[in-house]
């Protein structure tokens, strides 16, 4: 990659304004092995990744992606330079995966996402155990939102090459989960909104009446008091 | 061989054939078998009983073991001097009138000295006065002047031992006194007389400046000491009973109270916080005036005449906090973007610090209800408005406690008016009541604590 030689550490200021949002893709895919290995009681072979979610390179402005496993792993800190940034192993069990992304640029902080690896089919969804062969996969979006990059990433992020030259896709369609989210989000809103409207005017209504009934209060005491006073 | 396994605690195999197991063997070891079936009683503590029983189980000897073989050890250290001799003499207490003679031991050294223990018989100066005196002085409404010599008497008699006096009071002459009645006029004769004779009477103090000053016997003041003992000594069990649960009511009240204090100063930081930051709320429930007492504010009283019994002066302050609080109802305000960095979208829709744990929760509650994702795929324009509905919710939470505080205080309101106008009633608009049973499904606890917590509004 030949970088362009003005970009000095000191012509690092940050674009204002600039906002470059960069989609990703991370989660973990997950085999039962069928039966619970001798050796060592593992069950499943599983396969952490990052990825992008357009097809692009991430080679260009991703410097490395640094997985943390779980303490029982031998080196439990694993690095991966080069896409595809993944990392397959074997287990028997579930737990957090801390995902690094170091970018080129050493001024922009590196971003942590936290991964639950899944092994196991969530009781809810599926009763069945986990089927050998048919994979299982969790996996989540996101978005790494560079506020006012320094020249030099934004140099870096605008220049992607693409991955491959074929399809990109992914096992979930967040397209589609988008589109349905934002439609939830919406009609739950406007149906909020309402009952917010609804409820003002029902505190409005509540507040008259109390002051109504108060007032009702003070002259059935007035009078009374007057009664007394002529008794 | 058998000490080794006497150290050792191994059983004798074999009556091994000594001259003392020909002598008395049978008996040794029948001994040996009970010794082993004493256990320990029950509440005996381990270390008491092992001073009883050794590792061997043997029961402590009951004859001296002593054989004489060990070294003898000096029964007393004695002096090589002369033994002082002890006699048996008369000898007089010079305390006593009767110059009665008694016996008992002494040394013969000390036979000259007087009875040591005369001195420790100390007699009280009773102030005396002539017939002249009292007249002019002492005259008394309610003494006469036998009755009074009969008091002096016995003082002088039982050393102001007024218990005493009071018991041996002649009753056949002179009408029953209590023992603060004695007091009283045996201190004030004695006052009087002193101030006359300036005499050291034995109930004047000598201050460190050196003049006399007389004591004076607060007869009203004991009165009411021992009226006060006397009850507290004749309270019934469930007296006793309902005072400790007074006072255990008392703690929680206080406690509650500083818990509300604690809360509206929270609440006073989150109103100044408001009003400096943001601009004013973009809900406005209407009510204004900020001296028209709001529902929760009078409930919040009803609820402290309710439990407290009585209002203290002091809990009116948090309550009329509460009615500028409810007028400020706002959503969740989320942090603006951050500046310059990298970032991950979904940080944006992490609720502020602010919100406490049960609004997140009561939010939680309401998404799920809506069937929404706590954690939806994080675009911009799904967490801008994901933002904005929980805002909302919460708004709508506390529009709904304010509401269910209002139905409230309108139900309290009717029955007032039911109270004090017999007969007649108020009509609550129908479209108040349908909530009513809503909250009435709640715990009744939960619907005081929303209008007792004074925070809840805007938390």
């Amino acid at each position: 990659m030949s970088l362009p030689t003005d970009f000095g550490p000191d012509s690092g200021g940050r674009i204002k304004g600039l906002v470059i949002v960069k989609p990703i893709v991370y989660g973990n895919i997950a085999k039962y092995f069928g039966k619970k290995r001798e050796e060592d009681g593992h069950t499943h072979q599983w396969t952490v990744y990052l990825k992008p979610y357009n097809n692009e390179d991430m080679t260009g402005y991703v410097k490395k992606v640094h997985f943390k496993l779980h303490e029982s792993y031998a080196n439990p800190n694993r690095i991966v330079l080069k896409p595809p940034y993944e990392l397959t192993e074997t287990g028997w069990g579930e737990f957090e995966i801390v995902i690094k992304i170091y970018f080129h640029d050493p001024n922009e902080r590196p971003v942590t996402l936290y991964h639950i690896l899944k092994l196991f089919q969530s009781p809810v969804n599926e009763g069945a155990p986990p089927t050998v062969g048919r994979a299982l996969v969790s996996e989540g979006y996101e978005e790494i939102v560079f506020q006012e990059p320094t020249q030099l990433m934004q140099h870096l992020l605008m220049n992607v090459k693409p991955l491959t030259s074929g399809k990109w896709k992914h096992e979930t369609d967040f397209e589609e989960k988008k589109e349905t989210t934002l439609e939830k989000i919406l009609t739950a809103k406007t149906k909020v909104r309402n009952e917010i409207t609804e409820l003002k005017d029902k505190l409005k209504l509540a507040k008259d009446t109390i002051s109504k009934f108060k007032e009702e209060i003070a002259k059935v005491q007035n009078s009374s008091g007057a009664l007394l006073q002529i008794a | 061989m058998a000490d080794i396994r006497d150290i050792l605690d191994i059983e004798q195999p074999a009556q091994e054939i000594t001259r003392d197991s020909i002598i008395h063997g049978d008996k040794v070891r029948k001994k040996y078998a009970t010794a082993k079936t004493v256990k320990r009683p029950e509440g005996m503590h381990r270390e008491v009983f092992a001073l009883l029983c050794n590792d061997n189980k043997e029961l402590p000897p009951l004859l001296p073991t002593d054989t004489g073989k060990a070294y003898k050890e000096k029964k007393a250290r004695l002096g090589m001097r002369k033994v002082r001799k002890w006699v048996w003499a008369p000898f007089t207490n010079p305390a006593r009138k009767d110059h009665a003679v008694f016996y008992h031991w002494k040394r013969a050294a000390d036979e000259a000295k007087e009875y040591p223990f005369a001195q420790f018989n100390k007699q009280v100066s009773i102030p005396t006065y002539s017939e002249s005196e009292y007249n002019q002085y002492l005259k008394c409404e309610d003494w006469s002047q036998a009755e009074t010599d009969h008091l002096m008497d016995l003082c002088q008699r039982f050393d102001l031992r007024f218990i005493v006096i009071h018991d041996r009071w002649d009753r056949a002459a002179f009408r029953d006194r209590s023992v603060e009645d004695l007091k009283e006029r045996y201190y004030n004769i004695s006052a009087i007389l002193s101030k006359l004779k300036t005499n050291p009477w034995s109930n004047t103090i000598t201050t460190p400046g050196g003049e006399k000053r007389i004591y004076q016997y607060d007869a009203e003041h004991e009165r009411k000491r021992k009226e006060q003992l006397q009850r507290l000594f004749e309270r019934t069990q469930e007296q006793i009973e309902e005072e400790q649960m007074l006072l255990a009511e008392l703690k929680k009240i206080e406690a509650r109270k500083r818990e509300r204090e604690r809360k509206t100063q929270d609440l006073q930081k989150l109103i100044s916080r408001a009003d400096s930051g943001a601009p004013a709320s973009q809900i406005n429930n209407g009510d204004g005036a900020p001296g028209t007492p709001t529902a929760a504010a009078n409930l919040a009283r009803r609820h402290d005449k309710k439990f407290h019994k009585k209002k203290l002066p002091t809990q009116q302050r948090p309550a009329r906090v509460v009615e500028n609080v409810t007028v400020e109802w706002s959503g969740i305000r989320f942090p603006e973007a951050r500046g310059a960095g990298v970032g991950l979208r979904s940080q944006r829709m992490k609720l502020p610090p602010g919100v406490g744990q049960r609004k997140t929760k009561a939010i939680e509650h309401e998404l799920r209800q809506l069937n929404i994702e706590l954690a939806p795929t994080p675009t911009e324009d799904i967490c801008k408005h994901f933002n904005e509905l929980r805002s909302d919710l919460a708004l709508s939470i506390d529009l709904k406690n304010a509401l269910a505080s209002y139905e409230f205080e309108l139900q309290a309101l009717r029955h007032q008016y039911e109270a004090v106008n017999p007969g007649k009633t108020l009509v609550i608009p129908a479209s108040l009541c349908s909530s009513v049973a809503e909250a009435d499904t709640k715990p009744v606890g939960e619907i005081i604590d929303v209008v007792g917590s004074p925070s809840m509004p805007n938390n």
